[in-house]
């Protein structure tokens, strides 16, 4: 069967496995962000788990394409170590490149990048876990 | 990893075994492969009396009769050809053009083109079930009405239009109806003289035959007036020049012939089908049926799956062959205008799915179908953010 090429491998592996979806069970201390809406075809939701200044673990939870979920999968990996600053300047271009994503889909993650700019403003005000 | 389960037969139909055999008769060396055009010679005579085998066969479907039948490369010249000839040829008579928003893309491009000509066209909105009411024709009528076009069966969800109703309000007016019966011929009963239509679209792929041939039916008591789109050779009385496809032809008599001695029989076992996989579909919340629920042909379902965006629920869906509203299923970046035009909103419109059954569809693909789509949405609906998250 032949392989739909509106998709790289890395966007079909991460819809087939879906890494990071889903919440940060239990833990009302996480920093969230959220942006888009879903009557306009993309929707994002991020929860990072944040020990000190880093993020030690982020989920996320994603209404939209392939191409948006798939980038919300791969930042969550992304942001794993990443400080506060990062999240604020992070560029849609990163993920953009790293998943081949056309850009008649670069509008969806703007709708990420705007959720991760959210949470890094979301951040300041979370109590924080030091351990 | 095994062939998709094909759920796609209002896009096109395999071809069936049958047809294919005829098909071949014409192809081998020792076939009719000969111009049915070239009647000096006997092999060519032999090709034009299967070429004429083969338009009694669609005739006898449809309900016309053979010397009504014009060959074309598929419904969507038949619908050019009636469309623009006949606007043209009447065009002294009036320039008003009826037909609806729900139309193929093969009426209603032809339709904006014959705007640009100087024609006028309305074009009728039908109700939240897809389904144009005779009357709303009626008041669209003018007295430079010249031409009726509207589809027997919406390509998109299966909704049946009451083209007969409409046929005799126009036939008592003296206005033409076109009527693109792609999804509807081999599928229901048509019998287009008894229903007063005057120009009939007709197409083999949808129905187990070839892709590249179909017919424009027209009528010839009293004669139809068309200006041709294509001029040369003069066959088909003129109408449409080009050496027939002989293959292609008795491809499409064969198709037709199977269908009207096997669709009474075809039809009920289709439409269970159907009936068992919207039924087996309910477990999920939010779905929504799209067109009329009675009103429809015996293969087609089309719903909404409300919670879920429709190009990722067709990346779920990877073993099935199936058709979205979605707009990355189209070559354009719209979600269905269909759908829009039955007032579903983009969001329902994007996250919609046509199932399209047929003659080759097996228990077993519909078991694996609601395993897929059960499947699929419950895991995108289980990533997606609830409305009520936190910000």
């Amino acid at each position: 069967m032949s392989r739909d090429p509106r998709y790289s491998p890395e966007v079909q592996r991460r819809m087939c496995e879906l890494p990071c979806a889903g919440r940060l069970d239990g833990d009302d201390r996480c920093v969230r962000g959220r942006a888009g809406d879903p009557e306009q075809g993309a929707s994002v939701s991020l929860e990072l788990r944040v020990l000190g200044k880093r993020v030690s673990e982020a989920r996320f939870q994603a209404f939209g394409c392939p191409h948006l979920i798939a980038a919300a999968s791969w930042l969550c990996e992304r942001l794993t170590g990443a400080e506060r600053a990062e999240l604020s300047g992070w560029d849609w271009q990163e993920v953009a490149d790293a998943l081949e994503v056309p850009p008649a889909k670069y509008g969806r993650l703007l709708v990420l990048q705007d959720a991760l700019r959210n949470a890094a403003r979301n951040w300041s005000a979370a109590p924080v876990s030091t351990v | 990893m095994s062939n998709p389960v094909y759920l796609d037969n209002a896009a096109t139909t395999p071809l069936d075994p049958r047809v294919l055999e005829a098909m071949l008769e014409c192809m081998r060396l020792d076939g009719d492969y000969a111009n049915p055009s070239s009647i000096a010679h006997a092999p060519g005579r032999s090709a034009r009396e299967r070429v004429e085998r083969a338009r009694t066969e669609v005739a006898e479907l449809v309900g016309v009769s053979a010397d009504q039948v014009i060959w074309t490369s598929g419904a969507t010249e038949a619908n050019n050809l009636a469309l623009f000839g006949a606007a043209r040829y009447y065009r002294e008579r009036g320039c008003h053009i009826v037909t609806s928003r729900t139309e193929h893309p093969a009426v209603l491009d032809p339709c904006r083109h014959l705007q640009r000509e100087g024609f006028e066209v309305s074009f009728l909105e039908p109700g939240a079930s897809g389904i144009v009411q005779p009357d709303q024709v009626a008041e669209a009528l003018r007295p430079d009405t010249i031409l009726v076009s509207l589809m027997h069966v919406n390509n998109e969800t299966g909704v049946i239009q009451d083209v007969g109703a409409v046929g005799r309000l126009c036939r008592e007016r003296g206005i033409l109806l076109h009527v693109d019966a792609a999804q509807s011929a081999g599928k229901i009963e048509i019998d287009a003289n008894e229903e007063c239509i005057d120009l009939l679209s007709l197409t083999a792929h949808k129905l187990y035959g070839p892709k590249g041939i179909g017919a424009l039916c027209v009528r010839r008591e009293p004669r139809i007036g068309l200006v041709p789109l294509f001029f040369g050779g003069g066959q088909e009385r003129g109408l449409r020049s080009g050496t027939l496809p002989t293959h292609q032809i008795v491809g499409m008599g064969a198709a037709y012939r199977i269908a009207a001695s096997e669709m009474t029989q075809e039809s009920p076992r289709i439409r269970a089908l159907r009936d068992r996989l919207w039924k087996g579909l309910q477990v999920l919340p939010g779905l929504e049926l799209n067109g009329d629920p009675h009103r429809r042909v015996p293969g087609m379902l089309n719903l909404s799956i409300d919670g879920v965006e429709g190009e990722s629920l067709l990346f779920m869906l990877s073993n099935l062959a199936v058709a979205s509203g979605s707009a990355c299923a189209s070559l354009n970046s719209e979600p269905s205008y269909v759908l829009r035009a039955l007032g579903r909103s983009d969001r329902l419109a994007q996250s919609s799915l046509r199932l399209s059954l047929g003659r080759f569809t097996s228990e077993q693909d519909i078991e694996i179908a609601l395993q897929s789509i059960i499947r699929g949405v419950e895991r995108l609906r289980a990533i997606a953010p609830s409305s009520s998250a936190e910000s």
